[in-house]
């Protein structure tokens, strides 16, 4: 039984870690700028983009594969440093205090323009490059057999949640921002820069999904589409853990990856019901999430 | 020290302040005296840069206010205390205090300095240093965002309605830091707005009338 259940429970929290690297930052970035962003997703196939080509072009150069790794976090990097500014400046900065309805009608355009731009650039082959999973090769350990990849994912994301933590609580900038969560004008007033710090919580929420999509592509590639399905998937967990909760979206990352799982193994046919039957299950018992507080609603 | 001309605040497209004009003049405690609506914290967050102003003139001595932007407002040396004290809840007390010293950068000496003076003037303010922000009451939350605003108030200090809802105790405390504060800094300019003027006859040199947006009468005290 316990040998069943090791792989199954590597995969789960593997593919836990790759949901969490996205619902993290879209629950960042609610929590800072008040906006559901549903071009989030967009970000994260941005990155696996860009890690794949830049992990087949150093391949193909004949570069040192271990190269591969510093790779993926430079694509993130990249990603962050080129959309995150720009975009918030331009596009996201206009929809403040505008209400949902032109927040998620803008973000969706911009969703599409991402989507058709990512055509453009990538062409709609798949692209796959594994250098950094074989690189790392497998463990077995009596008959189970997992990926030594899958631990990396499971250290690093517990590192993000950790570091992110500790940025928040013991830096200067994640005082400020912790600040500008709790009340945007007083903190304006104390002599905070609240634009910038805007504009920095968004742009570490791009670099979280692009890091999160570049870890990914040595699993399972990039393909179009894929900017959706992972928007959808992240929507899910962040609000069964609760809108702004960092903690709650590695909790909630965790239990959908498992129902996931478990529907993979045990009842195929439910696998990519899975995660929003658990979400529906939550939100009939808590709405605001498992961690979520409930706010009166100003108008 | 600090000079309002002609300020005009529309919010919602209704004239809240209406040519308001004044100065505040370096060590005077100036005291603006006015009903619920006429104003007060209307002037106090255009002078913070919280509510455009459509017309007028702000200057901080030498500099156009109009052309700083609110968040380095503080930086230039204006302490603000809101009414309703807005600390953060999450934060301890210290931290609420410290908050606008790491927002505009301040060094560490320069900090504990000012923290240290914080908690000399104002005695209270240690005991409760590490309560959270959210777990104060409403008169020592006053107290707070007092020491809070002390932090940055190198030239001009805003206090709006300290004394609403304080209780009288509290009230007496208050009024004292004030008095102490104003002995440790004899060159910064006051400005405390009120709704009634028995309150702070006692330590306002001068005094300021606004009725529906518009100053109505001014008088000075003899220094």
């Amino acid at each position: 039984m316990l040998q069943s259940l090791l792989p199954l429970l590597i995969d789960g929290l593997a593919n836990a870690a790759l949901i969490f690297f996205v619902a993290v930052g879209l629950t960042l970035v609610f929590s800072v700028l008040r906006i559901l962003n549903v071009a989030h997703g967009s970000f994260y196939s941005i990155g696996a983009y860009g890690a794949a080509t830049l992990g087949l072009w150093l391949v193909s150069a004949g570069a040192n594969p271990w190269l591969s790794y510093p790779a993926l976090l430079l694509s993130a990097v990249f990603v962050a440093a080129l959309f995150g500014p720009a975009i918030e400046r331009t596009l996201i900065r206009w929809t403040y205090g505008k209400g949902e309805a032109v927040q998620i009608l803008v973000t969706f355009g911009l969703f599409l323009i991402l989507e058709d731009l990512q055509r453009m650039v990538f062409g709609v082959q798949s692209l796959y490059q594994d250098t950094p999973m074989t690189l790392l090769g497998i463990t077995q350990i009596g008959n189970v057999v997992y990926l030594n990849y899958q631990i990396l994912l499971i250290v690093l994301a517990v590192l993000v949640l950790v570091g992110l933590r500790l940025l928040i609580k013991h830096t200067r900038m994640g005082r400020l921002l912790a600040a500008v969560v709790a009340d945007r004008e007083v903190s304006e007033a104390m002599g905070i820069d609240t634009d910038r710090m805007y504009m920095i919580a968004f742009s570490i929420g791009v670099f979280l999904a692009a890091l999160g999509g570049a870890l990914a592509t040595p699993t399972t590639g990039v393909a179009p589409g894929l900017g959706a399905e992972t928007m959808v998937l992240a929507f899910a967990v962040a609000a069964i853990g609760g809108l702004g909760q960092i903690e709650g979206a590695a909790i909630a990352s965790v239990i959908v990856a498992t129902a996931k799982v478990l529907a993979v193994y045990f009842v195929p046919a439910l696998d990519s019901v899975a995660p929003y039957l658990v979400m529906l299950l939550v939100l009939m018992v808590r709405p605001q999430g498992l961690f979520g507080v409930a706010e009166t609603r100003r108008v | 020290m600090l000079s309002v001309k002609n300020l005009n605040v529309e919010i919602a497209g209704a004239l809240i302040l209406r040519g308001v004009t004044f100065d505040l003049k370096a060590g005077r405690t100036t005291v603006l005296i006015g009903r619920n609506g006429a104003g007060k914290t209307t002037t106090l967050r255009a002078i913070m840069g919280l509510q455009p102003k459509r017309e007028g003139e702000l200057r901080l001595a030498d500099t156009d206010l109009g052309a700083v932007p609110g968040y380095a407002r503080a930086g230039l040396g204006i302490g603000y205390a809101p009414e309703d004290r807005r600390l953060i809840p999450a934060f301890t007390v210290e931290e609420n205090i410290l908050l606008p010293a790491y927002a505009i950068n301040m060094n560490r000496q320069e900090r504990q300095r000012r923290l240290e003076e914080v908690y000399e003037l104002l005695p209270q303010l240690r005991v409760m240093a590490s309560r959270p922000g959210g777990g104060v009451s409403g008169g020592q939350g006053k107290m707070v965002a007092l020491g809070r605003a002390m932090m940055t108030a190198t030239r001009v200090l805003l206090l709006d309605e300290p004394f609403q809802g304080l209780a009288p105790a509290l009230a007496l405390e208050y009024a004292q830091a004030l008095k102490r504060l104003r002995a440790a800094h004899p060159d910064v300019a006051f400005l405390i707005t009120e709704s009634s003027p028995e309150l702070l006859a006692a330590i306002a040199d001068e005094s300021l009338q606004i009725e529906r947006g518009m100053i109505e009468t001014a008088q000075t005290q003899p220094a």
